[in-house]
């Protein structure tokens, strides 16, 4: 009985193993067309992913149907090899020219792969940036200065007036508007409101703060207009604007750096020194 | 997947905000609109400033005050400007029915020539405020730039949307209507910041409005569902759904042994 | 033909059937958790199929680069090489979205299915020894495939992944003494730096890639060489592996889930989008979006950066800034407890024994235990890292849920690895076999101390070796084969090739089965193959399979009736002692 079940079970699955192949082969065929065709991503992958679906399908009927699954077992050597054998390989290791047996030699060889070990890591010195300067000096300075004058992201100076209440005004060092650490906002807010003095000043109201959230650096450019606060999308630190922009909830511990500012005799705003503090997150040697 | 959502359609604002400034005009204030209209007034301007005054009456009074001055259930509405009122009725973000820290967009509770009136009407409190924009054929690519730089930390480079703090969210911007994304950008309605004309010029703002609709759109999700366009986290959910789902469901499946 | 020839030809030169021949019968356990790692084998075959089409059209510089092409609002304008040429690649390069959707899709894949494969492995001790060295080398090969899913993320120069590797960078930063030195030598400058796209380039498509496929290639040639581990069953023992053979069966499954895993990713890389680069514009310093994650194999770390405290310190007036701890130690203890996870256990069990049978979950609570809790606590971490997101969809303050998940944070792997702890020691010491079957009795029992002593708890279960089996052996030509059948006759297992003499056949069988009598049979015929045997059940129906059952019941039993007849089976092996006996010894000298 299992005779005649068997042939007939096999061609069934035989049938539907080729069908699949065919289905396959029906799919890549679908992908080249739409590909050229230009017909799109999603036709493309459902192609594809058809073309996969009946190999893998095939396959697996394949495996399933046609070919003994389980019941074989394979001994396993075990690996905990016998004495002699150990002593055997000891012996061809420790032979009498073996070079294991010259301690001065080796001693010599190690050091001098130490000291080509050693020297194959200056080369690495390379990859720190070509200026030569100390990478948290450069941390700590930025393009702003005495006399830089504040520009927009187009790079158009700004004046007072350019600073309305009830927004937030993204500023640049004038010519370096992609410097990393440099990018800064202003706002006017009520100087009676003032619970503790921006670190760099305000005139009539307009502070300007680094833009670099102290935690982990990303711009703070959520301004919660009326609350005085603004907010980093990375990690949700929320400034106090109103208080010296220190941080009032989220993982940040240090307040913005705010940048002091005047206008200028042309009229228009510039810093007269650097952030107050280094911009962006805290490092080491961190004043 | 991002629901296809009906998008009402704004009415003609243009000639919306041309009303608006022909009652202003005529009329410089609540008193001289209370003291009887004379004979110059345009009899068109009669019926819908009385539907202005009914609804606001009947509506916003309550929490506003009759003359807009606010109460300590509703903020002042003196010089806030058509554009916020517009802005706020056609989102259907006002009226509300009960306080609440942030409405949230509904469809609107009144009709478009309601809404006019009511606007008209809050004008008429006086104290000036933006005017309803005009919103013109804008430029993507700059809007594009705009946007990164003033929208994308609140309402998403994505225009999904955000969480702010203290339950209060940056809105997503799919249904906005562009005069209704312009007015909220010239007034800054609840927490946002807004941006007047010395921050972002009226071309900015059409260009501005222009990428929003653009973004709007379902063409940009060129790489299939966008999953709301939420970012990595949903990304990451939907990969271990599958991984668990179809890998190791496949797994499992083909490991089983035939003959058991 | 041709293939005959070939296979010939190659043999004449370098003499590989016999070699070919052990290969091909290496026997793979059936179980389905042994093939996770497969998945990510796969998973990482696919990286490296469509990051090679990609690296044709990525250009890795953050020179100045003008879009042109279909993405209207970009086009015109001026980005990085890098992020212009993704977007590119994404718009007007046909099919190149689909690869490049694809790869992501794996990335994200390949890295789950390594978390998967670590979990059973942890789970299950197959860590022990002799396993450690392959333990340490999985764990090397997670590190690096989260640092280059990590760099591969960043490569666009995205706004999202801008911020991201910001983060990263502050997180270096904080390192203290070598924090700022360890992110100029990688980065040649301060954050933003020119060189950052290329050296994450050679990176991301040579230096890690090749690394991996070294460690993935010792990675299975120890398997291969030590062989699988299974789970304890009929006729497993610690010297011998049960399941199916290389050729034909397994290669037919393994190219089948091979093949499903490119359907499975294809489908999501047309279907799902993922990462649109072109939405979240280039990157620029002063610009910033949210919400902003990470995919979700580094989000741990984020949430952990999220819900760290805000405490910094100084030591002797230098600043030790808070993304230090959650950042750099939280992840160093991470790789460092994985890496240490095989010596701390034995160390606090002093097993020192070999391992080739798996423990069940439940046979460790304390493993299980540890376990659950470290997962419950990465996975609370992946999670506080969209608090911002749950707390959109949610409704509720962000502040409210951070604080909530500063207390889960704590409290819940606790709480879950007690829990698992108790299960699995309910389900050791009760009757119930699955966690459906437990009483609220069998948990009560479970939190009283041990009745055993605590260190002979620990003690794996020994299957038992003697219990009652039979090794048959049979010639088949020249050739000689075995198999062992266990009291019930329910299992039979055949060896997985035939050996040349009967010494090596009686060899193999004392390796696999050590002190299960052997006996010489005249040669019956292997069962028939399961596979076809369950065909037909589906296929006939009941009637059909009460009459196989019949028909197999009365072939075993007049084949038990014929293995009675000549060697009786109980006495030591009677027909064969004298060849049998001295061949253990004389075969190892």
């Amino acid at each position: 009985m299992n005779g005649g079940t068997q042939p007939k079970a096999e061609r069934a699955a035989s049938r539907r193993i080729a069908g699949a192949f065919l289905v396959s082969a029906a799919g890549a065929i679908g992908f080249a067309v739409t590909y050229g065709l230009d017909g799109g991503t999603q036709w493309e992958g459902v192609c594809l992913a058809v073309a996969f679906a009946g190999l893998a399908v095939g396959l697996a009927v394949w495996s399933r149907r046609l070919v003994r699954v389980g019941g074989y077992v394979e001994e396993h050597e075990g690996f905990t090899p016998p004495p002699a054998e150990q002593a055997m390989t000891a012996a061809v290791l420790h032979a009498p020219d073996s070079p294991t047996r010259r301690w001065g030699l080796l001693a010599a060889l190690g050091f001098a792969l130490t000291a080509l070990g050693v020297a194959a890591l200056f080369p690495l010195r390379s990859l720190l940036p070509s200026d030569r300067q100390r990478p948290a000096r450069s941390l700590k300075d930025t393009p702003w200065g005495p006399g830089v004058r504040l520009v927009d992201g187009e790079g158009r100076p700004l004046r007072p007036e350019d600073v309305p209440a009830d927004t937030l005004v993204g500023v640049f060092p004038e010519g370096g508007v992609d410097v990393g650490d440099a990018p800064a906002f202003a706002v006017r807010l009520d100087p009676g409101r003032f619970i503790r003095q921006p670190a760099g000043g305000h005139l009539g109201g307009l502070a300007v703060w680094s833009l670099l959230c102290t935690h982990a650096g990303c711009p703070v450019r959520l301004y919660l207009k009326g609350t005085g606060r603004v907010l980093c999308p990375c990690h949700q630190s929320s400034f106090d604007l109103l208080a010296g922009a220190r941080p009032v909830a989220g993982p940040a511990a240090r307040p913005l750096p705010g940048l002091p500012v005047e206008v200028g005799s042309d009229g228009y705003l510039r810093a007269t020194g650097d952030f107050t503090s280094p911009p962006g997150a805290g490092f080491w040697s961190r004043p | 997947m991002r629901r296809r959502r009906t998008v009402t359609l704004p009415a003609a604002h243009p000639r919306r905000a041309l009303a608006a400034g022909v009652v202003l005009v005529l009329a410089a204030g609540p008193v001289a609109l209370a003291s009887a209209p004379g004979p110059a007034a345009p009899a068109t301007t009669a019926p819908a400033a009385d539907l202005g005054s009914r609804l606001y009456l009947e509506q916003c009074a309550s929490c506003h005050g009759p003359q807009g001055q606010g109460s300590q259930r509703g903020p002042s509405l003196i010089g806030v400007g058509p554009a916020s009122v517009d802005f706020q009725l056609s989102t259907g973000r006002m009226p509300v029915t009960q306080e609440v820290q942030q409405s949230s967009r509904r469809p609107p509770v009144f009709s478009p020539e309601e809404i006019s009136a009511l606007v008209d009407h809050v004008a008429s409190f006086g104290g000036g405020g933006p005017q309803i924009p005009r919103v013109g054929p804008g430029d993507v690519v700059p809007g594009r730039d705009l946007f990164a730089a003033n929208c994308a930390p609140c309402h998403g480079a994505t225009g999904s949307g955000a969480v702010l703090t203290n339950g209060w969210i940056a809105p997503p911007l799919y249904d906005a209507s562009p005069t209704q994304v312009a007015e909220a950008v010239r007034v800054g309605p609840g927490l946002m910041p807004a941006f007047p004309s010395q921050v972002l010029t009226d071309r900015q703002v059409d260009d501005l409005t222009g990428y929003v609709r653009e973004l709007r759109g379902e063409r940009l999700d060129r790489g299939g569902n966008p999953l709301g366009r939420l970012g990595p986290l949903a990304e990451g959910l939907v990969a271990w759904a599958v991984v668990l789902g179809l890998l190791v469901g496949a797994v499992r499946w083909l490991s089983r042994r035939a003959g058991e | 033909m041709i293939l005959g020839s070939l296979a010939r030809a190659l043999d004449d030169r370098f003499r590989l059937s016999p070699i070919t021949r052990r290969a091909l019968a290496k026997v793979f356990p059936d179980h389905w958790s042994f093939m996770l790692g497969e998945i990510a084998l796969y998973s990482f075959v696919t990286l490296i199929l469509t990051g090679v089409y990609l690296t044709f059209f990525f250009d890795a510089s953050s020179a100045d680069r003008v879009y042109h092409g279909s993405y209207a609002p970009l086009d015109g304008a001026t980005t990085s090489a890098a992020y212009a040429s993704t977007v590119r690649l994404s718009w007007d390069v046909r099919a190149g979205l689909l690869i490049r959707q694809t790869h992501h899709w794996a990335a994200l894949a390949f890295v789950a299915a390594i978390m998967l494969h670590l979990a059973r492995i942890f789970f299950t001790g197959a860590f022990r020894k002799p396993r450690e060295l392959n333990w340490l080398i999985g764990v090397t090969m997670l590190a690096l495939a989260l640092a280059n899913g990590f760099t591969g993320y960043s490569m666009p120069d995205d706004l999202v992944s801008g911020l991201g590797l910001r983060i990263i960078t502050s997180v270096v930063e904080s390192i203290p003494v070598v924090g700022t030195w360890l992110v100029a030598l990688a980065l040649a400058g301060e954050f933003p730096s020119d060189e950052m796209i290329p050296r994450m380039f050679v990176t991301h498509v040579l230096l890690v890639p090749a690394v991996l496929v070294a460690l993935i290639s010792l990675h299975l040639g120890a398997v291969v060489r030590q062989k699988h581990t299974q789970f304890p069953g009929p006729g497993r023992t610690e010297h011998n592996v049960v399941g199916s053979r290389l050729w034909p069966s397994y290669t037919l499954r393994t190219l089948a889930l091979f093949s499903w895993i490119l359907a499975v990713l294809f489908a999501l890389g047309g279907l799902v989008q993922i990462n649109p680069v072109w939405l979240y514009g280039p990157f620029e310093p002063a610009q910033s979006t949210s919400p902003a994650q990470p995919d979700w194999y580094v989000a741990w770390g984020d949430g952990a950066l999220r819900l760290f405290p805000p405490w910094e310190f100084r030591v002797g007036g230098y600043l030790v800034p808070a993304p230090f701890f959650p950042g750099v130690v939280l992840g160093g203890l991470t790789f460092l407890l994985l890496y240490l996870w095989p010596f701390l256990e034995r160390w606090r069990t002093g097993d020192r024994q070999l391992h080739q049978l798996l423990d069940r979950p439940r046979d460790h609570p304390a493993r299980i235990g540890i376990g659950v809790c470290a997962l419950t606590f990465y996975g609370l971490l992946v999670v506080a890292a969209g608090d911002d997101i749950l707390a959109r969809l949610l409704r509720v303050p962000v502040y409210d849920l951070l604080t909530l998940f500063r207390i889960l944070v704590l409290v819940l792997p606790v709480l879950a690895g007690v829990l698992a702890f108790l299960v699995a020691r309910a389900l050791r010491r009760g009757e119930a076999s699955s966690l459906g079957e437990l009483t609220r009795a069998d948990l009560r029992r479970a939190t009283r101390p041990a009745p055993r002593r605590p260190a002979g708890q620990d003690e794996p279960e020994v299957p038992d070796l003697h219990r009652p089996g039979q090794v048959e052996l049979w010639p088949e030509g020249a050739l000689w084969r075995w198999r062992y059948r266990d009291d019930t006759g329910q299992v039979t297992l055949t060896s997985n090739r035939a050996v040349t003499s009967r010494e090596e056949a009686v060899g193999a069988a004392r390796l696999a089965y050590p002190g299960v009598d052997r006996a010489v049979v005249p040669g019956p015929p292997p069962p028939p193959p399961p596979g076809r045997v369950r065909t037909a059940l589906r296929r006939w129906g009941r009637a059909a399979a009460a009459g196989s059952l019949l028909v197999g019941l009365l072939l075993d039993h007049r084949r038990r009736g014929g293995r009675r007849g000549p060697p009786p089976p109980d006495p030591a092996e009677p027909g064969s002692p004298p060849a049998d006996e001295p061949a253990g010894p004389s075969g190892r000298p």
